[in-house]
């Protein structure tokens, strides 16, 4: 945890809602996880459709916030060709279900216990969100969530569903 | 070296010849009207060499990695799959954890269709050596279910080809997990 608790500090200290990470412009490390539901699903399944990848936890207070913006926009774009993963990074995983079950979403929450997931996508800061495009590629990185912010998402989205 | 020279040499005929093109047309003026059709064509030409030379690239990098005389693949393969759903395989060897999978329904129903599925290509030296095989899923009551499967084997001189094979086993209603070596 301490790669974590290092990168919120630098986060905290840098603006997290910053967008530039390393990330950015490369393609997006595959992986395979255990949601919720006892289902497996595969990063590299999702190619050629927009992929929102968030990553959470249950003691993060704009993660609930996050969740639903992106559970309304998959609502919305869906048909489009807009999907979502949500990747949990707590070490209790039974809290993170139940926080899962506590907060239904209409994408597939995925558990990471050993956080290596995490640590290939350099995650700085709960939540982080990424969108990444039809080819596989992470094309922008939000940190942080606040309020109208997938309204500002939403542009992008849009530039990536169009591609 | 000289097949990675001889390995781009089609791309830069390919970009020389579509640059060229691109100049010629330029020359022509502004009043003929631009052969688009050609381009295309030039276009999809570079981008068949780049696959091929992605391609190429690589079989060489495998070759240069896993040589034949240290090379040892591992394959995953399912038949009818009536008694166990797939969930995770774990491969060690001399144990040491090589390899860990993760199925999704896409992927065991990619494998009860037929499919074989590389799981491990490493290196291993000559001599006597363990494969462990460790399968996770559920059983035939959809009960979670583990099984375990064990071999020796020798590594000679050549690669070494090995699969796991998932199957079932219709006289005892119960999954049967065998490593067999491809001779």
């Amino acid at each position: 945890m301490l790669w974590l608790a290092a990168g919120l500090v630098v986060a905290a200290a840098s603006g997290a809602a910053a967008s530039s990470h390393r990330l950015t412009g490369q393609s997006a490390p595959d992986f395979a996880l255990k949601a919720t539901s006892g289902t497996n699903f595969r990063l590299s399944e999702y190619r050629g459709e927009v992929v929102l990848l968030t990553f959470w936890g249950s003691r993060c207070g704009q993660c609930p916030a996050q969740l639903s913006a992106v559970s309304r926009l998959v609502d919305t774009y869906g048909a489009a060709g807009l999907a979502a993963l949500a990747v949990n990074v707590d070490d209790d995983q039974l809290a993170a279900a139940e926080f899962a079950v506590a907060h239904p979403v209409s994408f597939p929450v995925l558990l990471d216990p050993d956080k290596a997931v995490a640590k290939a996508y350099r995650v700085d800061n709960l939540p982080m969100l990424l969108l990444i495009d039809r080819a596989g590629i992470v094309r922008h990185v939000h940190r942080d969530h606040r309020s109208g912010d997938d309204k500002a998402w939403l542009a992008r989205i849009r530039q990536l569903l169009d591609e | 070296m000289k097949r990675i020279t001889s390995l781009g040499l089609p791309l830069l005929a390919a970009l020389a010849c579509m640059a060229g093109s691109v100049l010629a047309a330029d020359a022509a003026g502004a009043d003929a009207p631009p052969d688009t059709r050609a381009l295309d064509e030039e276009i999809q030409a570079i981008k068949k060499d780049v696959v091929d030379l992605n391609r190429d690239l690589f079989i060489l990098e495998e070759e240069l990695l896993f040589p034949a005389n240290t090379q040892v693949a591992v394959f995953l393969s399912m038949d009818v799959g009536d008694f166990f759903a797939l969930d995770t395989v774990e491969l060690r060897v001399d144990d040491k954890q090589v390899a860990k999978h993760l199925y999704t329904p896409r992927e065991a129903e990619a494998l009860l269709k037929g499919g074989v599925q590389r799981l491990y290509l490493g290196n291993l030296r000559v001599g006597e050596h363990e494969l462990v095989a460790l399968f996770t899923g559920k059983g035939p009551q959809g009960q979670d279910y583990s099984r375990g499967a064990q071999v020796r084997f020798e590594k000679s001189v050549g690669a070494k080809y090995l699969e796991l094979k998932i199957s079932d086993r219709q006289s005892r209603r119960q999954p049967e997990f065998v490593i067999r070596d491809w001779e």
